[in-house]
This record gives C-alpha cells, structure tokens and sequence, in this order.
C-alpha cells in the first residue's frame, strides 16, 4: 500500500483511468471473440496450441507486429515509421521496467511507477552508472520521435513517403492519432523540464534541459513542471481510451491473429466470429488505395478495403461498398497484415444469401448433356461459350495431341456456381456445384481442364474432386508442349499477356502461360504484370459499376498494354479477352488461339 | 457568281442534297471518300415497306447528279471541315461558302460479337450479306442447298451495351420483317424465326407488313435476344434463347442465322468533330443543333447536316432531310451575303 502511495501523484490519474480501461476493454473484446468462435474453430485452437505453430507465432509476432518486416520490404521509410513507433515504443517501457527494477530492486511498482520514473526519482541522476540508462532512453525516445516525425510529415505530404492517398480516418481515429502524436514530444518535454529542475538526462533530455535551466528563470521552470506532466499522463490516457474503438486497437488485434492463423483458422464464405480479429487487425494504414484501380481510373474513394473495413467494423456497411469491388486481389497482395480481404468482402455479401425456391433448379436434376469418352474432361465454361474461338481452339489442340475427351458442356452445361457465389448466393451456387460434381464422378474422369480461370477457382477450392486433377488449359497446354505431344511452330508474332486475376493471383499461374506463347512468338512484359497485373475490369464480382465505367478500366489497362509495342495481345480468361478486345486497337487471342493457329 | 458549298460523302443523302441545291442555283461539290457515288444504299436488294427495288430509287438519282455536271472528288477522304471549306487528306484545301456533312454511318461489326460465331461459323450471315445474296439471285447455305429453317436476331449492336452500342438503330426491325417475307417468298416451306427485343414498327405501313408477315407468311416472332450459337458437326448452328413471353429459356437448330446489324457511328467522326470544334453525341454521332427545329444544323453556322451522320435514319427519311438541309443552305446563304 506504501508503495502505491509512493508512486502517487495526481497527475498520474489520467494514466491510470486510461490503461485501465484499455486492459478492460480489449480483454472484454477478446473474450467474447474467443467464445463465440464455433466448435470447429475451437478444436482447431485446441489442436494448435501445444504445437510449433505457437513458437513459430511467437517469432512472427516480434518480426510483424514489432519490427514490421513485410512493410519494410514493401516501403523501407514507412517500415521504419512503423518499426521506430512500436518497436521503439516496446523498448522504452522494456528497458523503462528493466531501469526500475535494477534501481529499486524486484520490489512491487505499480504501473505509473515505471512510466513515470523519471518524475518520481529524479534523484537517481546522482547515482552512479545511471547514465547509461539515460543515454539509452534517451536513444530510444528519439528513435519513437522521428517516427513520430515521419508521421507527421507523411500526413501533410503523403507522396514523400511513395503513398499517392492516404486513409480518411474517422473521429476515434482522429482523437487517437492527435493523442498519439503528443505522447512523445509531451514526454520529451516533461522529462527535459526535470531534467532542467533536478539536473541529469543523457544527450537528449539532458541537452534540452541544461539549455532550458540556462534561459528559463527557475520559478517559471517550477510552475510548468507540474502541467507538464499532466500532459503526458493525459496524452497517454487519451490515447489508451480512444485505442479500443479506434484503429490503433490493430496494435492489439495483431498479435491474437498471428497464433490464431498459425493454428489454421481462416475467414470463410460464412461470417464468423474469427472475422473480428481479420477486420479490427487493420491499422487502415491505406497500402490497399493505391493499387485499386476503382480508385485510380474511377475516382471512386469510398470502397477501398480499409475503408470496407472500417465501416463493417462499425457496422455501417452498406451493401453497395461491400458490392463495389472487382476482388482482383490487388490489394490483398499488397496487405502488411495479410487480411484476407477477399474473403471477408464475400462473406459480407453473403449477408443477403437467398434460400433458392425449390421448383427454381429443378432442371438441374439428372441434366447431362455431355459428349464424348475419355480420362480427361473438358469443362469450357459459360463465357467460353460465348467466345466460340477458344472452344474450337481447344477442340483442335485435343485432337492434334491425340487425346480423348470428354465434353463436360459442349452441348449446354450447367454454371460452375461462382458467379453467384460472388454476388453471396451461396445455397443457390451450392445446387449448381453438386450437379457438377455428380457430373464429373459419373463420367470418372482424372483430369478435368477448363479455359475459363473463373470456373478453375471454383473447381479447385469448392468442388473436393479428390483423385481428379483440375487444370486450366494453360497448364494443360504447357504439359502438351513439354511431353512433346503437340509441337506449334514459332515465328515472330510479338505478344504481350495479361494475367487474368483468377488464374495469376487467384490460382497463383504464372509460369505456365509464358512458357506456352514463348514457344509460340516473343512475350514482352507490360509494366504491371504478375502478381501486380491490372485488372481488366469487367469482373463478376462488381455488380455496382457500369458498363462505361468497366470500359475505362479496360482501356486504361489495355493501353498499358499495347505500350509494349505488341503485334497481338493474349489472355487467358475468355472474360478477360472480351474486355480487352472491345477497348484494344490490336486484336486480342486467347492463349488456346494462338496454338491452334500454329499446329501443323 | 453562284455560291459554292462542298458536301462531303456522296450517298443518298449527300447526292440528293446536292440535286437540291442545284435546281437553287448554289453550286455543289460532291466530295466521296469511295471511287463511285452510292453509299450504303449502293448493292441493297429491296426496300421497305414497299419492296421498291433499291436500284431504282438510287439510280434515277446517280443519273441526275451525272446529268447536272455535279463537281464530284472520287477517293477523297476529308480530314477537316469548317464552315468555309474542308481539308482532303492530300491536305488540299476545298474552300467554300457552306458544308454539308452527309457521311453517314459505319455498319456494326458482326465479329465483335463472338458469341454468335460471324466468321467462325459457315452459315451465319448479316442482313447485309442477305441483301448481297438476293441481288446475286441466290441465297443457298454454303454447302449450295437450300434452308429449310432460318433464324433472324434483331439488334446486334444495337442498345447493347456491352458492344457500347446504346442506341437503336431505327431500321433493322422492319427489314428483319422485310427480309423475312422475301425469305418466305423463296422458301415457302422454310421456318423463318425473328427473335426479337422489341418490334419498333415506326413508319407508315410497317405495321401492317409486320402483320401480314405473321398472317400470311407465317413467319415466327420470339421476344428474346439470343444469347450464344454454336455450330453442330453438320454445320447447323444451334441457338440458346430465353422465349421472354414463356419465361422459357429455349434451344433451337437452325440451317441458317441472319444477324440483323446496327447502325455504328463513323470512327472519323471524333476527328472530323474536332476539326470543326463540333460537339458529338455520346453515341458517336454528330450532334444536331437541336431536335426540333435545327435538325440539320450543326452548333456552328456554315456548317450543315444531312442524312445518318446525326442518327440512324431510314432512306425515306434521308432523302427527306437532304431537301431540308438545301433550304437550311440557302436561306444560310442569302442571309449572309444579302446583310453584307
């Protein structure tokens, strides 16, 4: 009890309330999170926790949430930012405690007694070897201070920091981050002023403070030195209590969903309790605006994943936000926190998931119309149907390979379910995928190609067809060529490609496509290409935007395109291709095309 | 000294226009981009409603501006007009008191939409290429036999947007009718289908046609776009449609596919707009001075209009608008040297 008296001062109050209120609060957030988890998460937790999993969690929370590595490789300055703020940060009350417990032994020191330190024992300045302590405080605050800097000059000139927008924060937001910015020069101020009153500090607070005890009269010192630490505390106290409801609870948020990854818990087609620690984990640092394109071609600057965040946060997402998004996956590989954005963008559509009438997909029951025989199946897909061209490109290279097929829908089929997946009809998507599936099995097939990359994503990740290998036909090609059962002539023809969003990053094939039109022409690069490809804009998954607004997406990304100077450009996404024929000066090829053409 | 004004394009609208301006002793010259006058409506088998053989409207016209000694510039492609001359592509400068802009449209690319299989398929066909086929006496199937089921889909690349064809291009409706009876006047046993979005019988006596079409010809309208063709391995071409009555969707083979295309705006007209400090239609065509009164005028004075470079018109309309557009010149004339 002594010894909270001891450390009692009441400008400490502030501090206190606020951290309180912050342990409270988060550990309330946090348990009700945990609890509503369903029992499928829950075992998977239980199944993870004793296992390396957990130390290697440990290793990515001190890389991630401490060092900031992934923004570091992203952008070194907004690394360091990041990195000097927390890690800094963490240091200072590390070393803060270390600082207390050598001086005053293992005794009990309430909260406020660490972070006050200086205020509390000024007499320590007398003591020998304290100025290592000093000078290594003092190291540590100015490293958290030119973060600190660094912010602030990032707020007035975002462009220095190679960020062309930042995020548009809200009021919580605003209230923490004026807080935050105060905490450290307070500090700064209020440890200078002892400093000038008591003597000590290291080469920081001891420089301000011998200058300051030169030209301040000491009465004047005596009556700021109080205020000045009321500050501090207040700053911090304002910070703490505003941090629960505002971004910076991603400061927190980060380190549950870091062990809880690690243990195999994902964000699904349904909204789960797990959702909560992927959508407060946003620090809405705003790496997301830039890359999407909605914001570059479009002007539009409310849709963007942080913002989608926060307002599904708040609960205030409205259903054309969680709508208008081309889920190209541009941004989410670009997240330092590897929110699956995606994922989340679709379970919040999922909200308005409709209970499909029975009499609705009736037809659906006993429909086949396939045709053919063979191992391997052939699944063109709804808009491969609507580009013939590729279908007859295919049926070429099949037969020059000498493969027998069978046509899973040649003569009319039923979708692969993903385009009502994506605008949250997930029961209806579910009737169409087992007509599928019962589909596939029945004819037993062991591979199953398809042209369309939108059907492929659907194949792979919702359809189980275990013992049946699904590949899209730039891989089915590539493997042609490689086992030399199709041999297409080269020639000069210039190509360039563009990777479709569903097969580069939602299918993560890249290699396969350039090795086949390598063997057919020269391939050149546009400038964005690979896991950084534009989007060709007329993606299913936007049903907000329209039609004039797709086309300047379209042209913007085409001419990027053509700027490579190509005879021809190639796609492999017959959804893509027709995007890009309608805005390109050049004719647009599917992949498939471009073969058939130069089989023998 | 008789007044000069260039027109340029020498189709219906442009030839017309300059016989008008002619008998009001102003002196045309034709300037036309091809090596013969004509147009569009050059090579066209019948005309509706009345199946008045296209020659023998546009003929007596060719003939006349022949016979007027009309000036005409053959192989001339005009990259810039103003109001007191236009600039050739050899960057001749053609200087005159007025210019009427009669270059009509482009026809919609039946390859842009790939879905029905123009080009990839053998007997998918545009009504264009119909009308080539009749006057050739023939229209057989490639393989030289005779259809014995047609299908006709309306607007193709017309009020679609996702080909940016968001206009309707006014005449498809009644010559899909039209050439639908003169397919079943060949083939009186044929089936002859017209899926359609709307049937905009605008004009006099279309209604009526497109009744007796149905009464008498038996021919079978579907409302529904059709969606996408394939071709079978006997080169039929099976269609997907959604009978939008029925609520249906509806599957169908067919020997023989017309597509019944729309009415493009020039891809010059950007260009020659700008020339000129024009202001352009968001459907790319020319836009008119206003709708009611101002038809054939343009936001600039010496420059006029005459025929489909405003908007989808029907040769009856055109021919029409062309005499306006000469009253529009003359009186623009007068007024201007008469003030002087």
């Amino acid at each position: 009890m002594d010894d909270i008296l001891l450390y009692f001062a009441p400008f400490t109050i502030p501090f206190v309330v606020g951290t309180l209120f912050l342990f409270i609060a988060v550990g309330v957030k946090w348990v009700l999170w945990l609890m509503r988890l369903p029992r499928v998460d829950k075992l998977l937790i239980r199944r993870g926790i004793f296992t390396r999993q957990t130390l290697i969690a440990v290793w990515e929370v001190i890389r991630e949430s401490l060092l900031h590595v992934r923004i570091f490789k992203h952008n070194p300055v907004l690394g360091y930012m990041h990195a000097s703020l927390a890690f800094g940060w963490f240091l200072l009350i590390a070393v803060g405690w270390i600082e207390t417990t050598v001086y005053l032994g293992a005794d009990f020191v309430p909260l406020q007694g660490h972070v006050f330190f200086k205020y509390f024992a000024p007499h320590l300045a007398l003591q020998e070897h304290y100025a290592v302590f000093e000078q290594l405080m003092d190291a540590l605050l100015l490293i958290v201070l030119s973060g600190v800097m660094l912010a602030w000059f990032k707020r007035l000139r975002s462009k220095a920091l190679g960020m062309r927008r930042t995020t548009k924060h809200v009021l919580f937001d605003r209230i923490a981050l004026s807080a935050l910015w105060f905490v450290f020069p307070a500090r700064l101020v209020a440890e200078s002023l002892t400093v000038a009153v008591y003597g000590g500090g290291g080469f920081l607070t001891g420089s301000i403070g011998g200058w300051l005890a030169e030209v301040v009269p000491a009465d004047v010192l005596a009556m700021v030195y109080e205020p000045a630490w009321w500050f501090y505390s207040c700053a911090l106290g304002v910070f703490f209590v505003a941090m629960p409801f505002s971004r910076y609870m991603h400061i927190l948020t980060e380190i549950p969903l870091i062990f809880l990854r690690r243990w195999s818990l994902r964000p699904n087609k349904e909204r789960r309790s797990y959702d909560n620690f992927e959508v407060e984990a946003c620090s809405r640092c705003g790496i997301c605006i830039d890359p999407c394109q909605l914001q570059a071609d479009l002007g539009l600057n409310d849709t963007q994943s942080v913002y989608f965040l926060r307002d599904r946060r708040y609960n205030m997402l409205s259903l054309k936000i969680a709508n208008n998004c081309l889920m190209c996956g541009r941004c989410e590989a670009k997240c330092p926190v590897g929110i699956n954005l995606n994922t989340l963008r679709l379970n919040s559509r999922a909200k308005r998931r409709n209970i499909p009438h029975e009499g609705r997909y009736r037809y659906l029951q006993g429909i086949d119309r396939s045709s053919g025989m063979g191992k391997v199946g052939y699944f063109a897909g709804c808009m491969t149907s609507l580009t013939p061209a590729v279908q007859r490109s295919m049926e070429r290279i099949f037969e020059a390979a000498g493969e027998e097929v069978w046509y899973a829908d040649r003569d009319g089929g039923v979708c692969c379910g993903r385009p009502l997946m994506l605008s949250g009809e997930t029961d209806a998507a579910r009737k169409m995928m087992e007509s599928n599936r019962a589909l596939f099995r029945k004819h037993e097939i062991t591979t199953l190609v398809t042209s369309c990359p939108i059907c492929l994503k659907v194949f792979k990740e919702e359809y189980h067809l275990e013992g049946v290998e699904v590949l899209h036909h730039t891989e089915y090609i590539d493997r042609l060529i490689a086992e030399g059962r199709i041999t297409p002539k080269s020639d000069n023809t210039a190509y360039t490609y563009h990777d479709p969003c569903e097969l580069g990053r939602g299918c993560g094939i890249y290699d396969a496509p350039r090795r086949v039109i390598g063997a057919v022409g020269k391939l050149a690069e546009p400038k964005h290409t690979r896991r950084d490809a534009l989007c060709c804009g007329s993606s299913l998954a936007n049903t907000v935007i329209n039609d004039g607004q797709q086309l300047r997406i379209a042209q913007r990304m085409t001419a990027e395109l053509e700027a490579t100077g190509c005879d021809t450009i190639v796609t492999a996404c017959p959804l893509c291709n027709k995007a890009i024929a309608r805005a390109a000066t050049r004719p647009a090829r599917d992949i498939a095309e471009i073969v058939a053409k130069n089989i023998e | 000294m008789a007044y000069r004004v260039v027109i340029v394009g020498g189709g219906a609208a442009g030839m017309q226009t300059a016989l008008e301006l002619k008998s009001r002793g102003i002196e045309p010259i034709i300037v036309e981009r091809d090596i013969e006058l004509g147009g569009k409506a050059r090579g066209w088998h019948k005309l509706f409603p009345s199946f008045t053989p296209a020659g023998d409207i546009m003929q007596p016209i060719a003939q006349r501006v022949k016979d007027e000694h009309i000036r005409c510039f053959y192989g001339q492609e005009v990259i810039g007009i103003a109001s007191d001359g236009v600039t050739l592509r050899s960057e001749e400068r053609i200087p005159a008191d007025a210019v009427v802009v009669a270059t009509g449209f482009t026809l919609f690319d039946a390859h842009r939409k790939q879905e029905y299989g123009y080009g990839l398929y053998d007997n998918v066909i545009t009504s264009v290429d119909l009308e080539r086929m009749m006057n050739g006496g023939r229209v057989t199937l490639t393989d030289g036999s005779e259809p014995k089921r047609i299908a006709i889909l309306h607007c193709v690349g017309s009020r679609d947007e996702k080909v940016g064809q968001k206009h309707c291009s006014k005449v498809c409706c009644i010559t899909g009718v039209k050439q639908a009876i003169e397919l079943k006047q060949m083939f009186p046993t044929a089936d002859v289908f017209n899926f359609y979005m709307d049937i905009r019988m605008f004009g006099p006596g279309y209604e009526e046609l497109y009744r007796e079409a149905q009464e008498k010809y038996n021919v079978h309208f579907v409302r529904g776009r059709i969606s996408e063709a394939a071709e079978t391995i006997n080169k039929r071409i099976q269609i997907k449609a959604e009978d939008t009555l029925t609520g249906r969707p509806l599957r169908m083979t067919v020997d023989m596919l017309v597509l019944l295309v729309g009415m493009s705006a020039n891809y010059d007209n950007p260009t020659l707009a700008a020339s000129a400090g024009l202001p352009l239609a968001p459907n790319g065509y020319f836009k008119a001075n206003d709708s009611f009164l101002g038809v054939v005028r343009s936001q600039q004075e010496g420059i006029f209009f005459a025929g489909t470079v405003t908007a989808p018109k029907s040769l009856a309309d055109t021919l029409a608008e062309a005499s306006l557009t000469a009253s529009a010149v003359d009186q623009y004339l007068k007024n201007k040297y008469n003030a002087k």
